[in-house]
């Protein structure tokens, strides 16, 4: 039993840091006022060319080295439409064989894509979605799809012959309308997308079981990614804040040294810390395809969603006024941990989720761990 | 990176299983007079020693199995499932021996760490005082030094088990005259000897676990010092980081067996009507207690992985420390909140399970409190992690 990172792992983490430092400049800065700019199309050529897609979990990337991308991306508040273009390769890869063809050329290519689930009036669940997949087209109503303008590839949740099922195709496709929405962080475009009865070819529509397996897969690296990248930010806020602490002096006395103060900041690292434990445990879970991931992936993006707003909230704190300002960066990654904690589900709809699971396991008689819990600490 | 348990280490699992179905103790059968349950317990550990489950990691030479630190924990994991109690030597297995293990001399680590495993010799600790408790280092109790031995006074509290102690690990300052964390000293002190007074606190859970140590001029042998004069202190903080660092995979088993209880709890109980598990605001504060526990669980195969390959327990236990009293308290709240009035509803046929869960409840608050404060911690935290300026 260990989380460590291997040697591999290591290298890939200060690598993507390196590319981000070169293709993202402006959010290495720790200067005030400095707007977070760099030019998306390169930096995505650049994440493409380095291979952070390439999925693959006996060669490639597995979902720790995806999250370890996500959380540097977040960490340098990037522009990239990563996340869902990740997700989908990592949910897809291993069921290539029995998805259509458009997911066997999207797993090793380089197309971008952005997940189009979430509805008006809906949560994050994909059953019970309003979207269908008809003879007549495909038709319903998408918002908060992320950089729908820009990617190559839109993949849509809707149902199709009433079970959920996944369609993919481009944003140019007749039919289909984009309309931006406000973003909450100016580095996650989003936009409502309208289907009217688009004609969309058979090579991109997973439907069935497998269709099942491709969701469950898809929404359990989503959100794993989504809480990797804020605690990305997090990260940084905590280190910022305590750079802070040990400069700027009030009463004549480094801030960093009163108790109240140290305090904020142990809880920010306390939180930070396990945060990162609990992504890279769900990740690991579901490299290895345990029985738990599923459950381990709902803790850590609850978790995360919870606390990495808890770690910005103390940071602003540790800032004070200035951190109210539009000028100072602390606002940029609380904007994009709240983002983040809503892509895939926020806290309260996981805890929803773990807590029908906990009384339905009561409600069999057999509880995941009633019996014996050794077991399911250490997998099966 | 490893989740699953090797070929070894399952089937340790299921050996330990197989012991466990032929020879188990559950904490719930124990006799409630304190000096049967002492008898009981010891027994216990005593099979489980001799069956290889107590000091599995420690040397060979010492009385331990000799074997790697991770088949210790997974053996306290599967004990801890089972329901079986802590076992009674608790201090000496999780502190002092570990403490001998590291700064006793060949001498000493012969004599007292074998009785340690077999529950022959209970073991205590005499660190807190009554004027020292969060802060350790000012404490008062003397140990003088004349030719062969020292003579030791003072008053020490928080002494667990220390009624039923043969030996206490003490630490008691012996030069005045140096800064106040060097001249600290590590005495082992044999609890028959002249001097020794031992008077039993009840707790708010109606047990009397701990107790108060007296110490009025008892003579010390010199032999009986550990390390050197001085190490105290170094002594000391090695010694709760340890006791910090390891214990949170099996306490995340037991705080598991609590929910898992409280959910089949929550499903047989009604109120108003509908069995308690049925209100979704109900589930979703079980949930919340479950995220805690599994955070836990992950954050302690972060750390706890470091020390398993050879690495110190570094200042990082903190972190574990805190995470584990917020998932205990969390764990044994969320019971009484979700169990609510039927705690009070006085069906004899619930009364055991909820005599459980208010001495749970009651026994969960000492969690911040015990092995280092949650505000002890946030202060190493804060100073050996994020290195902030001194308060």
């Amino acid at each position: 039993m260990d989380l460590e990172l291997t040697d591999e792992q290591q290298w890939l983490s200060e690598a993507v840091e390196t590319l981000l430092g070169r293709e993202w400049p402006g959010s290495t800065g720790s200067e005030p006022g400095e707007a977070a700019v760099g030019d998306p199309e390169a930096l995505w050529q650049a994440l493409v060319a380095f291979g952070a897609l390439s999925v693959d979990r006996d060669e490639g990337l597995g979902a720790v080295e995806l999250c370890l991308v996500s959380r540097a991306l977040g960490a340098s508040l990037a522009c990239a439409p990563y996340n869902g273009s990740a997700a989908l390769r990592f949910a897809a890869e291993p069921l290539a064989d029995r998805l259509p063809e458009a997911y066997a050329e999207l797993v090793p290519g380089d197309d971008s894509v952005s997940v189009a689930l979430l509805e008006p009036g809906r949560g994050w669940s994909v059953t019970g979605t309003q979207t269908t997949l008809e003879p007549g087209g495909l038709r319903g109503r998408k918002v908060a799809v992320e950089h729908a303008e820009s990617v190559d590839r839109l993949a849509v949740v809707a149902a199709v012959g009433g079970t959920p099922g996944l369609v993919l195709l481009t944003a140019d496709t007749p039919g289909v309308a984009l309309t931006p929405q406000p973003a909450f962080d100016s580095a996650v475009p989003m936009s409502a997308v309208e289907l009217a009865d688009v004609d969309v070819p058979a090579s991109g529509v997973a439907e069935g079981p497998v269709a099942a397996e491709l969701l469950r897969r898809l929404t359990l690296a989503g959100g794993l990614l989504a809480a990797a990248e804020a605690v990305g930010a997090a990260g940084r806020l905590l280190e910022d804040a305590r750079t802070y602490a040990g400069e700027r002096r009030q009463f004549g006395r480094t801030i960093g040294s009163y108790q109240a103060l140290r305090h904020i900041l142990a809880d920010m690292y306390v939180r930070q810390a396990s945060m990162w434990s609990t992504v890279l445990y769900a990740a690991a879970a579901l490299d290895d395809d345990l029985d738990e991931a599923g459950r381990a992936a709902a803790v850590a993006k609850a978790y995360v969603s919870r606390s990495a707003r808890e770690v910005a909230h103390g940071a602003m704190q540790v800032f004070g006024g200035i951190a109210f300002t539009q000028e100072h960066p602390a606002h940029r990654f609380l904007r994009r941990i709240v983002v983040r904690e809503q892509q895939f589900g926020d806290g309260a709809h996981h805890e929803r989720e773990l807590g029908r699971a906990l009384a339905a396991g009561a409600g069999r008689g057999h509880q995941h761990s009633s019996d014996n819990p050794a077991a399911s600490v250490s997998a099966h | 990176m490893q989740l699953q348990p090797t070929a070894t280490e399952r089937a340790l699992q299921e050996e330990v299983r197989a012991f466990l179905a032929r020879d188990r103790l559950a904490t719930a059968d124990l006799p409630r007079a304190l000096d049967d349950r002492m008898e009981v317990l010891r027994a216990w550990q005593s099979d489980c020693y001799d069956a290889g489950y107590v000091g599995r990691a420690w040397p060979e030479e010492f009385g331990g199995g000799g074997r790697p630190p991770v088949e210790q924990i997974i053996v306290d994991q599967e004990l801890a499932a089972a329901g079986a109690p802590e076992f009674i030597n608790v201090v000496g297995l999780d502190v002092l021996g570990p403490t001998l293990l590291r700064f006793g001399s060949n001498e000493q680590r012969r004599r007292y760490v074998p009785p340690i495993l077999s529950a022959e010799e209970i073991w205590c600790q005499g660190f807190s005082e009554p004027e020292a408790g969060s802060d350790l280092a000012s404490l008062h109790t003397r140990a003088v030094e004349h030719d062969d031995h020292f003579v030791l006074s003072g008053q020490k509290t928080w002494v667990s088990w220390g009624q039923y102690a043969r030996w206490c690990g003490v630490l008691a300052r012996t030069d005045e005259s140096v800064a106040r964390h060097r001249g600290i000293s590590m005495l082992i002190v044999d609890m028959r000897s002249r001097g020794v007074e031992v008077r039993p606190m009840t707790q708010i859970t109606g047990h009397a676990e701990f107790c108060e140590l007296f110490l009025d001029d008892v003579v010390v042998p010199k032999a009986n010092l550990l390390s050197q004069l001085g190490d105290g202190w170094k002594i000391a903080m090695h010694t709760l980081g340890h006791e910090r660092g390891t214990a949170a995979l099996p306490r995340e088993v037991k705080l598991r067996t609590w929910l898992d209880r409280v959910v089949r709890t929550a499903g047989r109980r009604e109120l108003d009507g509908a069995p308690i598990l049925t209100d979704p605001e109900v589930q979703v504060a079980l949930a919340r207690a479950l995220i805690g526990v599994e955070v836990l669980r992950h954050h302690a195969y972060r750390t706890v992985g470091e020390f398993l390959n050879g690495g110190a327990v570094g200042p990082d236990s903190s972190s574990v420390k805190l995470l584990m009293a917020e998932a205990e308290q969390r764990v044994a709240a969320t019971a009484l909140e979700v169990l609510g009035p039927t705690l009070q509803h006085a069906d004899p046929v619930e009364s055991a399970e909820n005599d459980f869960w208010t001495e749970t409840y009651l026994y969960s608050r000492a969690a911040s409190v015990y092995g280092g404060t949650q505000q002890i911690q946030r202060n190493i935290i804060a100073d050996r992690v994020l290195a902030l300026p001194k308060e």
